[in-house]
């Protein structure tokens, strides 16, 4: 029967504290998408104002085909992360075990990439875009995205540190490469993969300029795009209930993604070591 | 005998060359545009932009108009800039900014109407139907018109009809009037009057009294931008001097998303805002809502000398460079559809822009809807008021450095007494700027 000191509840403490600050936004974002839409914040309740409604969200699922946007939106993701679980386990592996000529020169050009803002190859890339013909399809979206210098650099940290003896005995028994991977190398990297995994997906589902600027039909655009569209009443004045409502939709598979694998996730990143 | 062989022959020949043209030639007939269009305000404007682009297609069956909602109007200049970067220019039509015609002009990326228009029967007669104030921004200072208005707009006061009948204070329309009024309506609960300034793009309105007091931010000349006149720092004064010294509306101005509501809800009594607006407004107030032009400055000055000024907004539409001159002149017949009277009476009455078009107004859906509701009809008046809104070359940065050098003194951070000296290094770095151009 350990007694729980003082020290531990100040901890627990400022873990509640610091969880109900993180909270704010998606309360009040919730807390505004069942608000009035004509009633400011000074109005009724604080909370909901004069009754709670509907509206905003029978208003935000107007604007913009959702159901093409959330298909978009995952087939990006998934395309994406599906491919860049295979080139970066093979470049991972390259970096961590072979030696070749030139070795630390690529690494470095490739880390290279981490310092370019993806802003600044827009033109280009939309002009590459253009020349493969694959202007305006889902395609063009998952293309640029498909090598990942941080993924590249993520395992080959974990390729490291797993002991060389296992792929050495892994050969010794007549393993092929492939086998070795699949054997020894990836089930050891787990946790490496679920937290490159969760990093990927939530990057590319907030992806807004690139599908933006690629896209142009709406059932290949993702939901960022379609959110967009509720952003862009400003001339008339903000619309905050309709505005959450969509962002709610938007985040929402996110949220429930995490709140189901929470334990999982925070178990990888702390063993990945990405904070 | 052979002689009429050979041409016979010929003549055989040639026909069925030509005949076999004729389905290709109607093939290559067959034009697609792309038109890019942004929206700012609230309502599915996707699904009536489409429906238009269908009942062109039933008047023209070779156009077919595929419609792509582009954002916000920065994004949709954002990304037509990256296709014309790129060299591969997606884009037939757009509808952008007015005030954004120089850039295009230096960058050649768009055409002038003015070719189209030339080649009308009823150009006059055309060209005179728009309300001249809109006009003004699509024409450079050649007198070539390069754009046609689409989506416009101006700002016009809203005021609380009810609560001036019954506080009996009559409708201001000068800037004195406007100033006894508001402190009379200003309570602990509510403003007397609230102009959205607030927010880093206060140029908008704060042009409404740089006019009104004189002088226009810019005139024809897109070289010339007057930002450091006594009638500048006049009109500052006063827009400035509403929050701090009169105290008849938050300090530094209201911010523009939340003017409507506190209108509506009663927190402000009388607004500075687009007529966009008034749409929404006339659904969430429950009180008679007024519209008017935005009161005057001192006589003498102003639009036409009358004292009043307010700058036109919202966007035109543009013709691109890069397009064939099938597609161009296809694009020509879809602009001329979208700025008809039909189209510019359906599009004002569902979205709340003033319709461009003089003769819109004599045509349903608009004009029913104005005789329910006269306040759209006191937005037309407002516009025998207004001008053309701030345009140049290096608009962008123009507008920026402009924004940055009036918030500072809106928002108080830097007293008036040193306003004068803001005002003359913000036109310094304009000049410099534009210094190339001259």
């Amino acid at each position: 029967m350990s007694k729980r000191t003082f020290g531990s509840r100040l901890a627990d403490a400022a873990t509640v504290s610091l969880a109900f600050f993180w909270l704010i936004p998606l309360i009040f974002s919730l807390l505004m998408s069942f608000r009035p839409q004509a009633e400011p914040i000074t109005i009724g309740n604080i909370f909901v104002g004069s009754r709670i409604t509907f509206e905003n969200y029978a208003a935000a699922l107007q604007v913009a085909p959702w159901a093409w946007h959330y298909i978009t939106s995952i087939l990006f993701v998934f395309g994406v992360l599906a491919v860049q679980i295979v080139t970066v386990t093979m470049a991972g592996y390259a970096f961590a075990r072979l030696r070749f000529r030139g070795r630390n020169l690529l690494l470095f050009v490739i880390l290279l990439q981490l310092m370019i803002p993806s802003g600044v190859l827009l033109v280009q890339n939309f002009a590459t875009i253009r020349a493969l013909d694959l202007f305006d399809t889902r395609w063009a979206l998952m293309l640029p995205y498909w090598g990942s210098a941080f993924g590249v650099l993520l395992m080959r940290q974990t390729f490291r540190g797993i002991p060389y003896e296992l792929e050495e005995a892994a050969r010794i028994d007549g393993a092929s490469w492939l086998q070795i991977m699949r054997h020894v190398y990836v089930p050891l990297s787990i946790p490496a993969y679920v937290a490159f995994g969760l990093v990927s997906i939530s990057s590319h589902w907030n992806e807004f300029l690139w599908p933006f600027i690629v896209t142009r039909t709406e059932e290949v655009r993702p939901l960022t795009v379609g959110l967009n569209k509720l952003y862009g009443t400003t001339e008339v004045g903000a619309l905050y209930g309709q505005l959450m409502a969509g962002t709610l939709l938007v985040i929402a598979p996110l949220v429930i993604l995490f709140i189901l694998f929470q334990r999982r996730f925070i178990e990888s990143f702390a063993t990945s070591g990405i904070k | 005998m052979k002689k009429t062989h050979v041409v016979s022959l010929t003549a055989f020949i040639l026909v069925s060359l030509l005949l076999s043209l004729v389905p290709a030639l109607a093939q290559d007939n067959a034009v697609t545009l792309d038109f890019y269009y942004p929206t700012a305000v609230d309502g599915p404007a996707s699904q009536v932009i489409q429906g238009y682009a269908d009942q062109f297609h039933q008047l023209y069956p070779n156009i077919t108009v595929n419609p792509v909602y582009t954002g916000s109007y920065t994004q949709t200049r954002d990304t037509v800039q990256t296709e014309v970067n790129a060299g591969d220019v997606v884009v037939d039509v757009a509808v952008m900014l007015a005030t954004d015609l120089f850039s295009f002009v230096e960058e050649e990326s768009v055409v002038p109407v003015q070719t189209f228009i030339d080649e009308m029967d009823d150009a006059e007669a055309y060209v005179s139907d728009f309300f001249p104030a809109f006009m003004e921004n699509g024409v450079d200072e050649n007198g070539v018109i390069w754009s046609i208005p689409f989506q416009r707009s101006i700002p016009v006061m809203y005021y609380n009809a009810d609560l001036l009948e019954a506080e009996g204070i009559a409708v201001p329309t000068n800037n004195e009037e406007l100033l006894a009024a508001a402190q009379a309506l200003t309570t602990a609960e509510r403003w007397g009057l609230e102009v959205p300034v607030a927010g880093g793009f206060p140029i908008w309105l704060y042009q409404s009294f740089a006019t009104a007091y004189g002088q226009p931010v810019s005139e024809a000349d897109p070289t010339e931008v007057y930002f450091n006149t006594p009638e500048s720092l006049a009109g500052l004064e006063f827009l400035t001097k509403l929050g701090t010294e009169y105290a008849v509306g938050p300090v530094g101005g209201s911010a523009w998303g939340d003017t409507p509501t506190d209108f509506t809800s009663g927190h402000a009594a009388m607004i500075y805002h687009t007529i966009g607006s008034l749409t929404s407004i006339l659904q969430n107030a429950d009180f008679t809502v007024g519209v008017s032009a935005l009161p005057s400055g001192p006589a003498g000055t102003g639009v036409n000398d009358s004292g009043y000024g307010a700058p036109t907004g919202g966007g035109n539409l543009y013709i691109f460079a890069s397009s064939t001159p099938e597609e161009q002149a296809a694009a020509w017949l879809w602009v001329q559809f979208l700025s008809s009277p039909e189209i510019q009476s359906d599009w004002g009455a569902n979205f709340g822009y003033i319709a461009a078009r003089q003769s819109a107004w004599e045509l349903d859906p608009l004009k029913s809807l104005a005789a329910e509701h006269p306040q759209y009809l006191q937005s037309v008046d407002a516009l025998q008021y207004a001008t053309r809104e701030f345009a140049a070359y290096r608009a962008i940065d123009i507008q920026n450095i402009i924004n940055v050098a009036l918030s500072s003194v809106i928002s108080g951070s830097v007293p008036l007494e040193e306003a004068a000296s803001v005002l003359a290094t913000a036109q310094d770095q304009i000049d410099s700027l534009l210094a190339d151009y001259k």
